[in-house]
């Protein structure tokens, strides 16, 4: 119940504390806001959950939905990587350490990490949607998480290594034993050690065993367009591969209509979904 | 069935028997009495309920613009639609060869909101003989004289006859006197500006902003209107008075030249908000500053739109 | 407990409520009726047959609304004023209480309650009025209502010609009639009549058994091709529909406010999306959605329609689309997959 007096179309307010460029084309950059009452930091780390999203409120700009890009054990920050592509995200773009800005959640339903419990997760992302697949992997990689899952399997594409984000800390994935971790680029470049390609025909290559695993898709609509097929050919039945939808959103929280699909409300009964329940709404996305 | 009816329907199977048309645009009776509707024919025998009478109150030159430029139309056009095709033919909107236009001497559409103010909403039947029209409400019949029911902007009507149709049914109408949109104009004018502002004020925000007004014309066709525009927004788009005026303004700006009068905007707007004050008093600066008027042919563009390299005033270039 | 109201005393009573309440009426505006403060004209136009234009959900949920003041020097989100008595309306037709009430099922959610709705509606009284003679547009009785029903309602007005019996239906309406006489027993028996007469005179407008398993099973089928080709695309049905809620939220800079605007799934640009992938692009699509949001996905949510029959949509769109005749065609559609 949200119904304790406060607003739920009243942004927080944050301040930015770090803002960097996440590529070398600088069309992504990362800024990581912290809470300016505690009061708010209690309760969105209270319900915070990696999946979930956040929407940036910038006055004159209007909101737009951003994925979380960082686990609750990171600290008392929230993660956000923006690609810059409309009069918000330039805006936000501009934004540096000190700034304010306005935050509204989380939002929507997040992973079900409870239901995962116990299996392999095989985590597939492209582009700058893996911010939230970025946020669940941090989210298992705490010791306390752990032991909850069987294996981990990343698979992360980017059309080139200058657009990979967080590229010293997926660095160390490579080194780490109780996961593994595919990179790939679209096309072959100088001191590239990873794999070279589309992420589908990556992950064919790779072949995750569907046994005791559910599958996260999140990228372009054309990769997980492609990836989908890839999963139900090596075994994944549809209710175990899940992807989080982007869509046009509003208030977040299923008043506004926008993001109406079927009986959902992708904001609110989403973003995540499983492939089951994606096939049994109706084909207006 | 009238006799025109019968007349239109035997024109438009010889379309389709002839393979001259891929769609034929006319009304067709529905369950209202009062609401004939836009019709979408397709083949020579589904013509059944095909309709026409002084209640078709849309302007068919609307759905011109849906239709790729192969598509070969067949449409019924009155005075004004007849216009608004010449209007858009001029805007590239279709090709004429690509059109048949079965043109008809239009008596003036009847504006329901007349015939409601004079009885009441529940109006069951209507019927229309000559000058007169007949409609029942509350299981009496009331006879009016056409006349006094017609659509305001049928009665200023300057052009009842199609401009370029194919073929006619029924007998050319006499022309109409240039002097009663005069005069509305004039009428308007001649208030105090604090009137006038009041006057349009009151019209404006009653708006609701549903955009029948916009959806409805068929010169209105661009795929982003400006108040749609979000980089930048050029209006509020709440129904404050500044956002009201500022839509009924340019919407009615952006119409210079290339409104017809035939008046569907307010047919549609659902609280009654009169615009064609602005339209008319726009066509008649058109009209004697630049001596057009829009869509009496296929070819000359409207002064705004018109380019020329001597133009004496340089803002263009 | 059933009162009497003379007519002529109506405005006064409205005038005494005043005092306690921001009282609302039907009254008369150009060719029609719209809900004002009474304190507008101090009139009340109940003799119309037909409802007013402009749906009465826009004193909960205002056209424009502002929602949040932008306190530039802070750079923080402010909440604006509140109100300070409560809303009385007076004339709700039992289609436009009905629909309070299933407004009510999206606003007053209980994973997020819209603040706005609820400081305006919480504390409201709404006094409805009884249709006696429904017009042929209307079609209450088809989707679950009737033509006096008492959904969403704290007291219900019957014409008796020269007087309006008045139903108390809550305590909260019980304090403001009790001070009036009481109906006889006579005027109790025509109260009766008239209702029953009233639900009588309407007959079923569409086949509603089966309707939502055939939209659902019809969601790809050409019946959507043809069923709207008139369609002008433009708001009416939707904004002037009790029961559509759909909002835009916009900034408006130089008020320095955030402001929620009804928008409609009628328009384009409200499912464009900003890498130019339109999900509904056309009137179609559009139209599919309107109808199958109403007559589909509330019941999946309520187990109820979305649309409780005031046929404002059914009199004012200017093709003459009518969505009685939509669904009937919906409901004989037989489909490639219907036959499968």
């Amino acid at each position: 119940m949200h119904d304790n007096g406060h607003n739920p179309y009243k942004p927080m307010p944050m301040h930015v504390v770090r803002a960097y460029y996440e590529s070398n084309d600088r069309s992504l950059k990362t800024l990581e806001l912290v809470f300016d009452r505690k009061a708010d930091q209690i309760e969105f780390f209270e319900k915070f959950n990696p999946g979930q999203f956040c929407q940036l409120s910038i006055f004159g700009k209007g909101e737009a939905p951003f994925g979380v890009a960082s686990a609750a054990w990171e600290g008392d920050f929230v993660r956000f990587t923006i690609q810059k592509l409309g009069s918000f995200t330039q805006y936000a773009h501009t934004l540096q350490a000190g700034d304010p800005i306005g935050m509204r959640g989380p939002l929507g339903n997040g992973f079900p990490l409870e239901a995962w419990k116990g299996k392999t997760l095989v985590i597939i992302g492209g582009g700058c949607a893996f911010s939230t697949l970025y946020a669940l992997t941090k989210h298992v990689h705490h010791p306390q998480n752990r032991p909850d899952y069987d294996q981990l399997i990343v698979v992360y594409g980017a059309r080139t290594s200058g657009l990979c984000m967080y590229k010293h800390d997926i660095q160390s994935w490579h080194q780490r034993d109780d996961m593994q971790i595919h990179q790939a680029i679209d096309v072959p470049e100088e001191d590239w050690s990873h794999h070279v390609g589309y992420v589908p025909d990556v992950v064919k290559e790779v072949a995750p065993s569907p046994k005791n695993a559910v599958a996260i898709v999140c990228g372009p609509p054309i990769m997980t367009k492609f990836t989908l097929p890839v999963l139900v050919e090596l075994g994944f039945s549809p209710e175990s591969i899940f992807t989080s939808l982007e869509k046009r959103m509003k208030c977040g929280i299923g008043k506004c209509g926008r993001c109406n699909i079927g009986s959902k409300y992708i904001c609110k009964d989403g973003p995540v979904f499983s492939l089951k329940e994606l096939q049994e709404l109706p084909d207006d996305i | 069935m009238t006799e025109l009816i019968s007349k239109l329907r035997t024109e438009i199977e010889k379309l389709f028997s002839e393979d001259r048309i891929d769609v034929f645009i006319a009304f067709k009776g529905a369950d209202s009495p009062l609401r004939p509707q836009p019709a979408f024919y397709r083949a020579g025998n589904d013509l059944e309920n095909l309709e026409y009478n002084s209640l078709c109150q849309n302007n068919l030159g609307n759905y011109l613009t849906r239709y790729p430029n192969e598509t070969r139309i067949g449409m019924v056009v009155r005075g004004c639609e007849s216009r608004t095709v010449n209007a858009l033919l001029v805007e590239k909107q279709h090709l004429r060869e690509n059109l048949t236009l079965i043109g008809i001497p239009c008596q003036g559409i009847v504006d329901i909101r007349k015939l409601i103010k004079r009885t009441g909403e529940e109006i069951t039947a209507y019927s229309e003989h000559q000058n007169k029209v007949t409609i029942k409400y509350q299981e009496k019949k009331h006879t009016f004289a056409k006349q006094d029911v017609l659509h305001d902007s049928c009665l200023r009507c300057l052009h009842p006859n199609p401009v370029n149709a194919d073929f006619l049914i029924g007998e050319p109408l006499p022309e109409g006197d240039p002097s009663l949109v005069r005069e509305k104009v004039e009428t308007f004018e001649a208030l105090s500006k604090d009137k006038r502002y009041e006057w349009f004020s009151q019209e404006a925000e009653r708006c609701i902003r549903c955009y029948a007004c916009r959806e409805a014309c068929p010169m209105c066709y661009c795929t982003e209107c400006f108040v749609d525009h979000n980089q930048p927004r050029w209006t509020e788009s709440s129904i404050t008075s500044a956002g009201t005026h500022a839509w009924h303004i340019i919407r009615a700006f952006h119409q210079a030249g290339r409104c017809t009068s035939c008046g569907a905007c307010e047919r549609a707007c659902p609280v009654d908000i009169k615009m064609t004050y602005l339209t008319d008093k726009l066509n008649e600066d058109i009209l004697e500053i630049y001596s057009f008027e829009a869509g009496m042919d296929g070819e000359t563009q409207p002064p705004f739109a018109a380019f020329n390299m001597d133009d004496k005033k340089r803002f263009v270039v | 407990m059933m009162y009497i109201l003379e007519k002529k005393k109506v405005e006064q009573v409205l005038s005494a409520w005043n005092k306690a309440f921001d009282v609302y009426a039907p009254q008369k505006v150009e060719n029609y009726t719209q809900f004002l403060p009474f304190e507008k004209t101090k009139t009340v136009a109940l003799n119309h047959a037909h409802n007013t234009r402009y749906p009465p959900k826009a004193l909960f949920f205002p056209q424009s609304e502002i929602m949040l003041k932008y306190n530039s020097r802070l750079g923080r989100f402010e909440e604006s004023g509140s109100k300070t008595k409560p809303m009385l309306i007076f004339g709700v037709r039992p289609c436009d209480a009905m629909a309070f009430s299933l407004m009510d099922t999206v606003f007053l959610s209980e994973d997020y309650v819209d603040p706005y709705w609820k400081a305006k509606r919480e504390d409201s009284i709404v006094i409805g009025f009884g249709c006696s003679t429904p017009p042929q547009t209307c079609f209450c009785t088809t989707v679950g209502g009737a033509p006096f029903s008492h959904t969403g309602l704290d007291a219900i007005l019957t014409d008796l010609d020269k007087a309006f019996s008045v139903q108390v239906l809550t305590n909260k309406a019980e304090n403001l009639f009790k001070n009036l006489p009481p109906a006889t027993e006579d005027q109790i028996n025509e109260v009766k009549k008239i209702q029953r007469k009233a639900t009588e005179s309407m007959a079923p407008a569409f086949q509603t058994s089966g309707l939502k398993q055939k939209l659902d099973l019809i969601f790809e089928s050409p019946y959507w091709e043809t069923i709207a080709e008139s369609c002008l695309g433009c708001g009416i049905c939707t904004y002037l529909c009790p029961t559509c809620f759909c909002f835009d939220i916009v900034d408006e800079i130089q008020r320095k406010e955030r402001i929620r605007n009804w928008d409609t799934c009628m328009f384009r640009i409200y499912s464009q999306e900003a890498s130019g992938h339109n999900p509904r692009p056309s009137n179609k699509e559009r139209t599919r959605q309107r109808l199958m949001h109403k007559y589909s996905y509330w019941l999946d949510h309520i187990g109820e329609i979305g649309c409780t029959g005031c046929g404002r949509c059914v009199c004012y769109c200017p093709v003459g689309l009518d969505i009685r005749a939509m669904l009937q065609t919906a409901s004989e559609y037989e489909s490639e997959v219907a036959r499968a």
